[in-house]
């Protein structure tokens, strides 16, 4: 039965080649808009995920504390909070003179001010500003340490900013998949109402409601698919143009977003056409 | 097998229906005689149970209750022939293809039936010739004789003749009557309408007249005049 019914779906298809058509182009276009929101936000994760590994807590050490401690301190914050890296108090001068450039301004300096530090690069789920601050706090506690920093500042900006878009991103994520909905149900709706004579006839038949469905959500499952693999072949030849052009930082989204955008596609398609199907085989009086 | 007890149908303040009452046997053949309006097509879309009556209890078969299930009806449907004066044939499909469709739609047979099922159907309306036609390619008689076809390919135990010979010129229509004819000496109950009393004349079976959605067992009441042509007169209409 069910090949039966991928055979009158084809057929379908085939036979009415320009409504399936105006279908799959209407499709493509509110996919294609759907994979463009998919495609900035996938870009915009990328991005905020490069500058939050790139957060860091800088420890600066007593003057006193010797090579033993500093090895047993460097243990401890790694058990409990990050890789930590040794800077000598040579290495930071050394970094800090690359920074200023200019020699002569550091001619007065008569004596190397800095301390030597740890720089702990934080475990991943304490990459937020409240769990820093509480780390920075413990750390600040252990008695070989002399100041704690980690940007404070700047690391609940790159929150608040990550917060900002991961709401956006649902917002607009939302509209678009409102729009792609209405669209894809009042695209698939025309077809099915297009057809409704057939409906009638086979109904008046003795067609269960499964036996006329079926060929129809497998038809709009096939232009959902069809729609689905032009949008994200359009995305992707978007998203090369971007990278080759303009910014070459810009990625295509991942293999796994690309299934679920195609497995949405397809559900979306099949509760459309189901819908559209309901209410004209509740009409057809049958 | 087919029972109206005091059925009515209701459409809005129209009475399409009077509280009718008939019965029909296995292999009977009943016509009903009536003018446009008279209340046919409704009695036939009440056996369908395309619409359910506004009183009284329609029994097909087995199936009986004003409110089948969608399933239910489905299945009524599937033991019934039905013909239609507009042939309601699908037009994206070859002659073949709507036969086969209804063959399908039974369900109990495996796809090598369809095809001998199918072949022979047509045979025996003199339209295996043209089983790769699409309707738009055949005359009106044609038509109807796949619809024919179409009807009595899974042997339903009864026909539903909606004003078959309507839209046909007189020798087209001969030999549809002579199709329905031989389907009903084979065996199948026929419900035929139509508007037409030499139609009505030309099978062999029991003839009810509707008038106004009441029916009328013949030379019961005032007997109707016949119109020009042999159609019913609409004059008691009103």
């Amino acid at each position: 039965m069910f090949i039966f019914s991928f055979r009158e779906a084809l057929r379908s298809f085939r036979h009415h080649g320009g409504l399936a058509t105006t279908a799959v182009v209407a499709l493509t276009a509110v996919l294609m808009l759907a994979g463009m929101f998919l495609l900035l936000e996938y870009n915009a994760q990328v991005a905020l995920q490069f500058l939050g590994d790139r957060r860091e807590m800088v420890v600066y050490l007593k003057d006193e504390v010797t090579p033993e401690q500093r090895d047993a301190l460097i243990q401890r914050l790694g058990q409990s909070f990050g890789a930590a890296t040794y800077v000598s108090k040579e290495d930071a001068w050394k970094e800090f003179t690359q920074q200023v450039g200019d020699p002569q301004l550091l001619e007065a300096v008569d004596q190397n001010p800095l301390p030597a530090s740890l720089r702990v690069r934080l475990r991943p789920e304490l990459l937020n500003a409240s769990a820093m601050a509480t780390a920075a706090r413990q750390v600040q506690q252990f008695p070989e340490v002399e100041d704690v920093r980690y940007g404070a500042e700047w690391v609940r900006r790159l929150d608040d900013l990550d917060a900002g878009l991961k709401r956006g991103a649902l917002i607009a994520g939302f509209a678009v998949a409102l729009l792609a909905i209405f669209v894809i149900y009042n695209t698939l709706r025309l077809t099915v109402l297009a057809r409704r004579h057939p409906i009638e006839i086979m109904s008046r038949l003795g067609a269960t409601d499964a036996f006329i469905a079926r060929p129809f959500v497998l038809e709009a499952m096939l232009e959902g698919l069809i729609a689905a693999v032009l949008s994200l072949g359009l995305l992707f030849g978007l998203q090369q143009a971007v990278a080759s052009q303009w910014m070459s930082s810009v990625v295509f989204i991942p293999w796994t977003w690309v299934g679920g955008f195609a497995g949405a596609t397809l559900a979306l398609a099949w509760l459309a056409a189901t819908l559209a199907l309901s209410r004209v085989l509740r009409s057809a009086g049958a | 097998m087919i029972t109206f007890d005091q059925v009515s149908k209701r459409f809005g303040e129209r009475l399409a229906l009077d509280s009718i009452s008939w019965h029909m046997d296995e292999g009977e053949c009943v016509v009903f005689l009536g003018h446009s309006g008279a209340g046919k097509t409704t009695l036939l879309r009440l056996v369908t149970h395309e619409t359910a009556p506004s009183s009284g209890r329609v029994v097909v078969g087995t199936f009986q209750g004003s409110r089948l299930s969608r399933q239910q009806r489905a299945l009524l449907r599937r033991t019934l022939g039905i013909i239609y004066e507009d042939f309601r044939l699908l037009g994206d499909r070859s002659v073949f293809e709507n036969v086969a469709l209804a063959v399908r739609i039974a369900g109990h047979f495996r796809e090598e039936e369809v095809i001998p099922r199918v072949l022979y159907a047509l045979d025996e309306v003199g339209l295996k010739g043209q089983q790769s036609a699409y309707p738009h390619e055949l005359s009106a008689g044609e038509k109807q004789r796949a619809a024919i076809a179409r009807a009595i390919v899974n042997r339903p135990a009864v026909i539903l003749a909606d004003e078959p010979t309507g839209a046909l010129e007189p020798h087209s229509a001969h030999e549809v009557l002579a199709l329905l004819r031989r389907i009903h000496a084979e065996g199948a109950a026929v419900i035929l309408v139509t508007t037409r009393l030499d139609v009505a004349r030309a099978v062999p079976g029991r003839v009810l007249e509707l008038r106004d959605g009441s029916l009328f067992e013949p030379g019961a009441g005032e007997p109707e005049p016949m119109a020009p042509g042999g159609a019913v007169s609409p004059g008691a209409e009103g």
